[in-house]
């Protein structure tokens, strides 16, 4: 609980005696399709903190951390690292280590020889170089791997490579720009927590981007969201999970479900049946609206055991049992709602599994039901 | 509804499956772990009919005209060696022939490599494309077409020359020099190598250049310590191709050279069509396809085989 409260407070706006690493500030792009890659993005990142920019393709995500990087100029607006602007600063004199997306090893080079180009091109003193590329190479766990050519080192080794190689130089930054994408999902988990560990024995800050919620969740201090070029909310994962600021957030975090009706005071209503819910942000009875509920907090039983607590209680049958390991998804379909409400049943190996066609009561207490305002 | 029962296959397909039929009448399935050697028989063959021309040039090389019947020898001899061996004009025109390709190699790759570069980098497709274009266009010229040119653009009473004499300068002698030599066979190679580079600069990732960058590299250290290093493969293969090429070229030499700079493949047209020594022009082939092959020699082993050894990891 601690944790939380310190890590959303950090995200509000970090401590007033240190200046942030990085600044954005009102930052667009505009490649002149239409409408805009990057929307007037603001936000402030402090020292040693792991951001994570999540987003659906297309939403800019990318552009924004190229932009950091360098690679792009912004067609508005300023960054800053570092406190000082970076606009015309070319990528190659700013402090920013970067792992991309195919990681971009130099396949003509060893392992060490890759880890050594950046000290060499930034006429580090040569006598120091082979000290520094054997403390980064252990850093990554692959001491004695130096020699080894890019071709013979596996998925994983040539990610610690990657890694090794943008972080030997001491940069203000490191970007990550969806380096994990690729690996399998085993390996990526493992790679994500690698990635983690090595940030917070570097204290670098550092600027992940990614299209999953998951590494998301597991890996930053701060999660910003950002579709269409727009950033809908930056705060700490467990806020983020708990209070999402709009029914895109909402929807991109989690499995929930949705519920589309008209907002009423205390809730939504439908067809006649009044949902308990909570009303969001500037969200007035009477408007069209959607309410979310996520999954997990959705509560199943029999349909005479009487679910107390639950604001809202409705009648359904079970249309889909989905196995998923470590708990059970229900589909359950509402007749009151006509359509089909998502519930996570948590130990499968419990007795009150409930099978294909069973009739269930399902309810939710109405601080569990987000309301928002229903966008096209 | 489901589909008709009179609803065929089209016409393409059974025709495909007729061919089979008739191939597996032809060449029964039981021999299909011989198929590879079937499909290049026949380049095989044509390559082996240059092998059996190299046996008798090699024995018409052996014999020594003689200039009273104008007949070759029954007997052997190394006579005509001994004559290459000891005639500064051969001499000459072997040194002039190796100094010509090494000199349009050098050049040809200098000039290629930034044309090869930024067709494949460019962003504008109409741009890559007019690239590609002057890249073809000369193909569809010819080499002795575009040799003529020269002439009429470069001779004495060429484009040029009446250009600077409208300006009151005397003609200069462009041609029938040993640098318009070169300068011809650059310009007909030039097109063969960027054609060789393009798929080796393809292949160079623009991301790992976006790496250098971000890793401190600026643009010319970025070129000299990652895209030409990646680029080696291709540039060892079009440096081959141009070399031998080069080497072995009659036109330019002939056209632009004006005789007087002869290489070693006019001075065998001359052997053979013109003073008609069969033995001497057969000697000097040999010579030629043995100081190519030894070229090519130390360039593979010096350099590897780049993008010529076929997949093979360098």
């Amino acid at each position: 609980m601690l944790e939380e409260t310190q890590s959303s407070a950090a995200a509000v706006g970090a401590p007033a005696h240190a200046p942030p690493t990085v600044r954005v500030r009102e930052v667009s792009m505009d490649f002149g399709t239409g409408s805009k890659a990057v929307d007037r993005a603001s936000f402030d990142l402090s020292l040693g903190r792991f951001l994570t920019i999540l987003g659906p393709s297309g939403s800019g995500k990318t552009t924004l951390l190229r932009m950091i990087a360098g690679f792009q100029r912004p067609t508005s607006g300023h960054i800053l690292i570092g406190g000082k602007p970076v606009d015309a600063v070319p990528p190659d004199r700013r402090s920013i280590g970067m792992v991309f997306q195919k990681l971009a090893l130099f396949p003509h080079m060893t392992a060490a020889e890759n880890i050594a180009f950046p000290l060499k091109m930034r006429r580090f003193d040569p006598a120091f170089i082979p000290t520094r590329v054997r403390r980064f190479l252990e850093l990554v766990r692959l001491d004695g791997y130096g020699n080894r050519r890019i071709h013979e080192l596996s998925g994983g080794q040539q990610q610690r490579i990657a890694i090794a190689r943008a972080l030997v130089f001491e940069p203000a930054l490191l970007l990550l720009d969806e380096p994990l994408a690729a690996l399998d999902r085993k390996l990526r988990e493992e790679m994500q927590l690698e990635f983690r560990r090595i940030q917070k024995e570097l204290g670098v800050t550092t600027i992940n981007v990614t299209h999953d919620q998951r590494e998301a969740l597991v890996v930053s201090d701060e999660i910003i969201i950002m579709d269409g070029g727009f950033i809908h909310q930056h705060a700490s994962p467990a806020l983020m999970y708990r209070s999402p600021a709009d029914e895109f957030v909402a929807r991109f975090i989690g499995v929930s479900s949705l519920i589309e009706g008209t907002a009423t005071v205390g809730g939504l209503m439908l067809a006649g049946v009044t949902l308990a819910g909570s009303l969001s942000g500037s969200l007035q009875p009477g408007m069209a609206a959607r309410g979310v509920v996520r999954a997990e907090q959705v509560r199943i039983a029999r349909p005479e055991v009487s679910l107390a607590g639950c604001e809202t209680v409705l009648l359904g049958t079970i249309a889909d049992v989905i196995f998923e390991g470590e708990r059970l998804l229900y589909v359950v379909e509402v007749p009151a709602l006509s359509q089909n409400i998502l519930v996570y049943h948590h130990d499968p190996e419990s007795a009150a599994v409930f099978a294909t066609d069973a009739p269930v009561s399902l309810g939710w207490r109405a601080r569990d039901m987000i309301v928002f305002e229903a966008r096209p | 509804m489901p589909p008709s029962i009179k609803a065929r296959y089209p016409l393409t397909w059974r025709v495909m499956d007729a061919l089979e039929w008739l191939a597996d009448r032809l060449w029964p399935r039981s021999m299909s772990r011989h198929t590879g050697w079937l499909l290049i028989a026949p380049s095989l063959i044509i390559v082996g009919s240059l092998v059996v021309g190299m046996i008798e040039i090699a024995d018409t090389s052996l014999r020594t005209l003689d200039t009273a019947t104008f007949r070759m020898s029954e007997s052997y001899s190394l006579a005509n060696y001994q004559k290459l061996a000891t005639s500064d004009v051969y001499l000459t025109v072997a040194w002039r022939s190796l100094l010509g390709a090494v000199l349009t190699t050098a050049l040809t790759l200098i000039l290629a490599f930034p044309y090869a570069y930024i067709m494949v980098r460019t962003r504008s497709a109409a741009a890559r494309k007019a690239l590609l274009i002057c890249l073809f266009l000369p193909f569809f010229i010819g080499q002795v077409v575009r040799a003529y040119g020269w002439l009429i653009i470069l001779g004495n009473d060429g484009i040029i020359n009446q250009a600077t004499g409208l300006i009151g300068l005397d003609p200069h002698r462009f041609l029938f020099n040993f640098p318009a030599v070169v300068f011809g066979l650059v310009q007909y190679m030039l097109p063969f190598a960027v054609l060789m580079l393009a798929p080796a600069l393809t292949a160079i990732p623009e991301e790992v250049e976006t790496a250098a960058k971000s890793l401190g590299a600026s643009w010319p250290r970025t070129m000299r310590h990652v895209v030409l290093p990646m680029a080696r493969p291709g540039l060892i293969g079009a440096g081959l191709v141009v070399l031998t090429l080069s080497l072995t070229d009659f036109a330019m030499p002939a056209m632009l050279g004006g005789g007087s700079q002869d290489f070693i493949a006019n001075a065998i047209y001359d052997q053979f069509f013109r003073t008609s020594d069969a033995g001497l022009g057969a000697a000097l082939t040999l010579l030629l396809v043995m100081g190519g092959t030894f070229l090519v020699g130390v360039v593979l082993s010096v350099f590897g085989a780049g993008t010529l050894a076929a997949g093979r990891r360098a």
